[in-house]
């Protein structure tokens, strides 16, 4: 069983990386979607540059975390796919055009007709993503799978457009929204912009008031709609779920008080821990009630394979990651290569 | 249309659909990391410009297999719930080191794109390494779990359980090396001539500039050196069918009944009616020479299996034709091109019909991975998993595939012409007049704008 529980840490950790880095570039989308007035096209770049080098890679977590579900619970995968097709397609959908709308939109020139369509695809593909995710999530979390008599239930709309769903998946949108916002402050810092600190800034609050209302709107209808949820979390999850309304108050606090690095790496953390808490309240389920941790379990043989590989994967994976966001990411206050090339001296050789 | 239909519709469609992304995404890694090379090696500006086109046109169609390949990954489970309950515990292991693989290659990707100007000339021409090692890597992986499907290993069925499961040995199954060899070349063949066809068509139309020359050299280079290999690697893989899935063999080339001598049989029709090809060009005992290495050796034939195990052989064998035929015409153009280039003393041959059949080899090359994809796939039908599962057992119980089917289609269609617009856009802009230094480390914007 610790092998089991090993490899369902690594994908729960892939499922929070992708939620937080992923979750970040869907942001973007969306408030590409609301950036209007005389910032606007400065807002838009500001969210590409911020995409650019990294949606790519951050996307992957997601491919990881399937074929890992794949690997070491396929009876939780079958069964998840069965039965959430609608929402994990339309999902797929966005995840296309978001990301072709954003290669195409790069590739368009400025101020045409092409450039505007792309840049519409993009940002509202940007917003299906999360919201369909974030239903699915609820779904499953509120225990509305069913598996009877080994066939799974194939009700097309069954389980992911409960109110209790729909709230999780404007909470999902939401939360996009403030994890790219704080991304979005520290870009446009790191680009010396005042003005775009300021309007993300408000960007952030507003989204976080948002995320809190819905919050608190699904913490109410819980006990009715999801009451497994409800009742894990009461039972085992209470000191994480405190921990989490906790980090996001001092995310809030640091927003506020324009400690805009602290607010970043709180916001993640609160993502984190949001997913932390979802996953030990519905302890020992993958799929409540139809699917258990163990019952869903690849034998030994497979776990340890996929656990070995893993590492290694890992081990060239961390360090490429790392580098990637070091170039990208750090400060760069001058581009010291552009420099020298300018520099005569260094290229007279 | 039925479901199975329609599942089958739709995986295949985005498979066809994402093939074409998923062999430039290994193949044009390996130009960009020589293009890049040989221009830092002799300070060229040519082979610089070359490089940065190629980026361009690489990093959208990256994302765009991206994006595709994670259709499949949904797919897999959406399409086929069943499939991926059975087989997971064995074969999802080289699906995740897929995922590492092409993690590593996105991540990369990102540093080459983007990297222009923040790394100094030599660290971004290495980071062109992990590019097309993890692409190599990654379709190896994607492919040794196709493989399995069709020598399925490594477990056993007990009392309708499956135990004793063993992913190595699952992964390097009887048919991996043959199915992944076959593939890595081919998407190597397919983005050399691919891009050489780019320039044929520029050289056709008058550009004569050096850069264009260059460009067909190198990407007819790495097209010509494949091809052989290529050609080599069928022979065993189609002659290892032989053992592995006579069922497969006798579809590709149209064997209805177990013979000994059989003759090979080039084109015809399919008529499964009376278990002829029709109007076929027949070469008497060449199908058990080249299967067996004598020509009375038997061959087995459709009617050895039960009429509900057969595949049916009325796309699997023109599909395969079509392929051998594409492969050697490739072979044919790629020889005549070197030839031409070594006896005029190394001057890029510019005779418009040797042009026009480069032009044509591109889309040949890659009709040629569709056809193959085709026979490997309608030729283990009706088995998802060769002998243990079927594919009508697999497909998910979910209704309304048919919609869903006509979305994606349409998606893909979208996706596709959008894509072809820009690319044609992208050729046919102006070549940026630019010194080396520029050229060799500052950010796209500038090279084109300055």
């Amino acid at each position: 069983m610790t092998l089991t529980y090993t490899i369902l840490i690594i994908l729960w950790l892939s499922l929070i990386a992708y939620a937080v880095l992923g979750g970040a570039d869907f942001g973007g989308g969306i408030w590409d979607f609301f950036a209007f007035g005389p910032q606007a096209e400065r807002q838009r770049r500001l969210i590409g540059q911020a995409l650019g080098p990294v949606w790519e890679a951050n996307h992957v977590w997601l491919i990881f975390l399937i074929v890992g579900l794949f690997t070491a619970f396929p009876l939780a995968f079958s069964v998840l796919s069965t039965a959430l097709f609608v929402p994990f397609t339309l999902a797929v959908i966005g995840i296309v055009m978001r990301g072709a709308a954003f290669m195409f939109r790069g590739q368009a020139d400025d101020a045409t007709t092409s450039r505007r369509i792309w840049g519409r695809v993009f940002s509202t593909a940007s917003t299906i993503t999360p919201f369909f995710f974030g239903a699915a999530a609820a779904a499953v979390a509120s225990g509305q799978v069913h598996v009877e008599g080994g066939r799974v239930q194939t009700d097309l709309l069954a389980g992911w457009t409960t109110p209790f769903a729909l709230t999780i998946g404007a909470l999902a949108l939401s939360l996009c929204a403030v994890l790219a916002a704080v991304n979005l402050i520290v870009e446009a810092q790191n680009s010396n912009d005042a003005e775009l600190v300021e309007a993300f800034r408000r960007r952030a609050m507003i989204a976080g008031a948002i995320t809190l209302a819905l919050d608190v709107v699904a913490f109410i209808l819980s006990p009715f709609q999801a009451p497994l949820l409800w009742h894990g979390a009461l039972d085992h999850a209470l000191p994480l779920i405190s921990a989490t309304a906790l980090i996001g108050l001092g995310a809030a606090a640091s927003l506020f008080l324009r400690r805009y690095r602290l607010a970043r790496i709180l916001a993640f953390t609160v993502t984190a821990f949001i997913f932390a808490s979802w996953g030990l309240s519905q302890f020992p389920y993958l799929v409540p009630v139809a699917v258990t941790i163990s019952n869903a379990s690849s034998p030994p043989s497979t776990l340890l394979a996929l656990l070995i590989g893993t590492s290694i994967g890992m081990a060239l994976l961390l360090p490429s990651l790392w580098f990637l966001f070091h170039v990208f990411k750090g400060k760069h206050p001058a581009l010291s290569v552009q420099e020298q090339a300018a520099d005569p001296a260094s290229t007279q050789h | 249309m039925s479901d199975l239909l329609a599942a089958r519709a739709q995986m295949g469609t985005s498979l066809a659909f994402h093939i074409i992304f998923a062999s430039l995404g290994v193949g044009l890694p390996l130009l960009l990391c020589i293009a890049e090379g040989l221009a830092l090696w002799h300070k060229d500006s040519g082979w610089m410009t070359l490089t940065r086109r190629w980026t361009k046109a690489f990093a959208l169609l990256f994302a765009i297999g991206a994006v595709s390949g994670t259709i499949l990954s949904f797919e897999i489970g959406l399409l086929w719930p069943t499939f991926t309950r059975f087989s997971g515990a064995i074969i999802g292991l080289p699906f995740a080191l897929e995922g590492f693989a092409f993690f590593i290659e996105a991540i990369f990707l990102g540093l080459y794109l983007y990297g222009w100007e923040r790394l100094s000339p030599r660290a971004h021409w290495l980071c062109s390494f992990p590019l097309w090692i993890s692409g190599a890597a990654s379709a190896w992986f994607i492919v040794s779990a196709n493989s399995w499907m069709n020598t399925p290993v490594g477990f056993q069925i007990t009392h309708g359980q499956v135990t004793g499961i063993n992913p190595l040995q699952a992964i390097l199954n009887p048919s991996t090396p043959y199915e992944t060899t076959h593939m890595l070349l081919a998407a190597y063949v397919a983005a050399g001539f691919g891009v050489a066809a780019v320039y044929a068509v520029q050289i056709l139309r008058g550009r004569r500039e050096a850069y264009f020359r260059k460009g067909l050299l190198l990407a007819m280079a790495l097209g010509a050196i494949a091809i052989p290999f290529q050609i080599f690697d069928g022979d065993l893989s189609a002659r290892s069918l032989a053992t592995l899935q006579p069922a497969k063999l006798a579809a590709m080339e149209g064997v209805f009944h177990t013979e000994q001598g059989a003759p090979i049989k080039i084109g015809g029709i399919v008529d499964d009616k009376t278990g002829q090809v029709l109007f076929a060009l027949e070469i008497p005992d060449l199908l058990s020479i080249l299967a067996k290495g004598d020509p009375h050796a038997t061959i087995t034939g459709l009617d050895a299996y039960a009429p509900q195990d057969r595949p049916d052989p009325f796309f699997v064998h023109p599909s395969f034709d079509g392929m051998v035929g594409s492969g050697f015409f490739l072979l044919f153009i790629g020889g005549v091109f070197w030839l031409l280039y070594f006896r005029r003393k190394r001057v890029v041959p510019e005779n418009r019909l040797l042009l026009w059949a480069i032009v044509l080899s591109g889309p040949l090359s890659f009709l040629a991975i569709e056809l193959g994809w085709m026979v490997t796939e309608l030729g283990r039908q009706p088995w998802v998993i060769y002998g243990i599962l079927r594919t009508q057992d697999a497909v998910t119980t979910t209704p309304g595939l048919d919609i869903s089917f006509l979305v994606f289609t349409g998606i893909y269609v979208v996706l596709a012409i959008t894509l072809t617009v820009l690319l044609l856009r992208l050729a046919r802009s102006p070549l940026p007049k630019q010194e080396w230094p520029v050229l060799a480390s500052s950010s796209d914007e500038e090279v084109e704008t300055k």
